[in-house]
């Protein structure tokens, strides 16, 4: 008798069907509520509460607060500010409150450009130094035009810092005055630098084994290696030039879109700033093209991305990226000058009643990725206050 | 039990050597690609040497992910797993759900058909990551990457079950109306159980397109881990050894669901008679 789909013996087929879709019915709840039960046991209480943390976009955080979706966030400038000003959130901390004087962003350089031949004699090195003496003379400016608020400079770097970020003058002047622009690797940069590097070695973020794969010896011999003086102490013996001296192979500059950390590298382009008639840049010689096609990275490790892939020789980004690719993934790279300290702040709801890092207790936190400077001193303000961070799970 | 097991694989592998062989071999080229490649790089001192690890630190960093806990997350690989599984079961289970009943009156009834179609038609081809944005915020940090997956394995198995209700034997039909079948009787012997192959069929597609679905969305903020959430936290912090682990195991867990699914599927057609 030959098969067929209607009748095959046995049980009849529609109760067969029945059976299959009660079969299919009760392994899906079952698997669902082991799953429950399993993720549920890692929440018993305890006598502390950990401090969540998630990771978003830091163009995010903003919306994801006012929609509950967070109960805080910490972020570079401008964003704290914006928050605030828009009475979204307000500041629980700022990061000069956290770790004082901790750095920031700095100004990274491909090893690849320092070797690249420019021709005419020119090599990528003698431009980054070029780079380094307007990056200086950019800062000394803007520290400058902060110390005299009713000069005209100031009133030009607040303008300059609105259009870079596109945020108020109220939140730029708030971000302005939440961090310290520098460009010296001194002692105290030099300390943050080895203090970080040694919290993600012993958070177990960078292996002692990539340490020893970079070719550096221990800490302190990455940090004097990778904080290359050569170029600060070298720039005050560079001139301005007449023309350009790299006019068809421009220095493809990374940085990150609207963070104002890195404004040096927007007001060394503008040409009142410069004195009128040329930017800092062009006074120096320094041709420069912005590498990103989008105005701007996202973040500190994508930069590092495109150091990797040769499509950056200059960049402003946080230190911790720069440290963690670096040894983490080889990437050629190599820390030429600072571009400020602190300018971070841990922000929450506004009206949650969060005032100590202690009310963080079952509340989650979002940082930039767990590769930033944001998330290292998140980390430290929360163990500060005897909790720990976890996950949001 | 265990000797029939064995009896099985033995006679499976006495069938089928060739094609055991050809496995490991085609393995062993592309790892062996790898590597070459790899080796490439670091000799060379290629800027993007790191992004390219070897194969055999990716098998390390793959072993260790599962035996420590990570220091920013304190979570394993395990955990990573289980976020991500939670989601897909919570996805699939609601993706039946709907799209079982609705392809079933779609198939069957021609209003239904012509009322659903041009909703689907305009919402199929719209890739489920582009709702992403979306989705995490309306649906928020937990509902959001699940209501990615659903959207995933929604329309495979929703035509699927169209395709496969329409495709029953008109012979079929007749013979069991000669028979003095009704409506209900017809649908529950003769449709249903011809849908069901074409149905695990819209669940494998539906599986494999849910684990891509599943990785891009936890990989925008979300809460909880998940593998695509720790393949983008190594990627941020250049630690690819562990990235790579992380995309192997995404590619191991969808052989799996797809291999379970398959196996199902074997049982289920044998059971109900198809084969």
């Amino acid at each position: 008798m030959p098969s067929s789909i209607v009748r095959t013996g046995g049980m009849p087929t529609d109760k067969k069907v029945i059976y299959a879709i009660a079969i299919v019915a009760i392994v899906v709840t079952a698997s669902a509520a082991v799953l429950y039960v399993l993720a549920n046991q890692n929440r018993e209480p305890e006598q502390k509460y950990p401090v969540y943390f998630t990771t978003l976009s830091v163009s995010t955080m903003k919306g994801s607060l006012a929609a509950g979706g967070i109960d805080g966030f910490i972020a570079w400038e401008p964003f704290g500010s914006e928050a605030i000003d828009e009475d979204v959130g307000v500041a629980l901390e700022w990061s000069s409150e956290i770790m004082p004087n901790h750095p920031c962003c700095v100004v990274a350089a491909s090893t690849d450009y320092l070797s690249k031949d420019l021709g005419g004699g020119l090599k990528g090195s003698d431009i980054t130094l070029r780079f380094v003496k307007a990056h200086v003379e950019t800062t000394k400016w803007m520290v400058d035009a902060l110390a005299h608020k009713d000069g005209a400079n100031y009133t030009l770097l607040v303008n300059l810092g609105m259009q870079f970020t596109s945020k108020s003058q109220a939140i730029v002047t708030s971000a302005l005055s939440h961090l310290k622009y520098g460009y010296q690797m001194d002692d105290a940069f030099m300390d943050g630098i080895t203090n970080f590097t040694e919290m993600f070695i012993n958070g177990g973020v960078i292996s002692t084994e990539k340490l020893a794969l970079g070719g550096y010896s221990s800490v302190t011999d990455f940090v004097n290696k990778y904080a290359n003086q050569t170029f600060l102490n070298a720039q005050s013996t560079v001139q301005p030039s007449d023309s350009m001296l790299n006019p068809s192979d421009p220095v493809r500059i990374g940085f990150l879109k609207a963070d104002i950390h890195e404004l040096a590298q927007w007001v060394a382009q503008n040409k009142t700033a410069g004195g009128g008639a040329k930017s800092f840049f062009e006074k120096y010689g320094v041709n420069v093209a912005n590498a990103s096609s989008t105005g701007g990275y996202s973040s500190g490790p994508e930069e590092m991305d495109k150091f990797a892939a040769g499509e950056v020789d200059i960049g402003y980004l946080g230190c911790a990226p720069a440290i963690q690719k670096h040894l983490n993934a080889q990437v050629h790279t190599v820390m030429v000058a600072q571009a400020n300290s602190e300018g971070s702040a841990i922000i929450v709801k506004a009206g949650a009643g969060i005032t100590s890092i202690d009310d963080l207790q079952n509340k989650t936190i979002a940082v930039p990725s767990t590769g930033s400077i944001q998330y290292v001193l998140l980390k430290a303000a929360v163990e500060d206050a005897g909790l720990q961070l976890k996950l949001k799970t | 039990m265990a000797s029939v097991i064995g009896k099985r694989l033995r006679k499976s592998i006495g069938e089928n050597w060739k094609q055991y062989v050809l496995t490991v071999v085609s393995v062993a080229a592309f790892v062996a690609a790898w590597q070459i490649y790899s080796a490439y790089l670091h000799d060379n001192n290629v800027g993007y040497k790191g992004y390219i690890p070897y194969p055999l630190d990716v098998a390390k960093a793959f072993y260790t992910s599962f035996t420590t806990h990570d220091p920013n997350t304190g979570l394993t690989m395990t955990d990573h797993v289980a976020a991500s599984l939670e989601r897909m079961v919570y996805g699939f289970a609601l993706s039946l759900a709907v799209a079982v009943p609705l392809g079933l009156l779609m198939g069957t009834f021609r209003t239904a058909n012509a009322a659903g179609r041009p909703v689907v038609e305009i919402i199929r081809p719209i890739p489920p990551l582009a709702w992403i944005p979306i989705f995490i915020v309306v649906l928020g940090s937990f509902w959001g990457p699940i209501g990615i997956v659903f959207l995933g394995i929604f329309f495979p198995v929703l035509l699927n079950v169209i395709f496969g209700v329409r495709s029953v034997d008109p012979i079929l039909i007749d013979a069991a109306r000669t028979l003095g079948a009704g409506r209900g009787r017809l649908f529950m012997k003769v449709v249903l159980p011809f849908t069901l192959p074409y149905l695990m069929t819209g669940i494998k597609v539906g599986l494999g397109i849910g684990w891509m679905c599943i990785v891009a969305a936890e990989m925008v903020g979300n809460y909880g881990g998940g593998v695509g959430w720790f393949i983008k936290d190594m990627a941020e912090r250049g630690d690819f050894n562990f990235m790579y682990a992380g995309m192997v195991m995404i590619g191991l867990l969808g052989i799996l669901t797809t291999g379970v699914a398959s196996l199902f599927e074997g049982r289920l057609s044998k059971w109900m008679g198809m084969k």
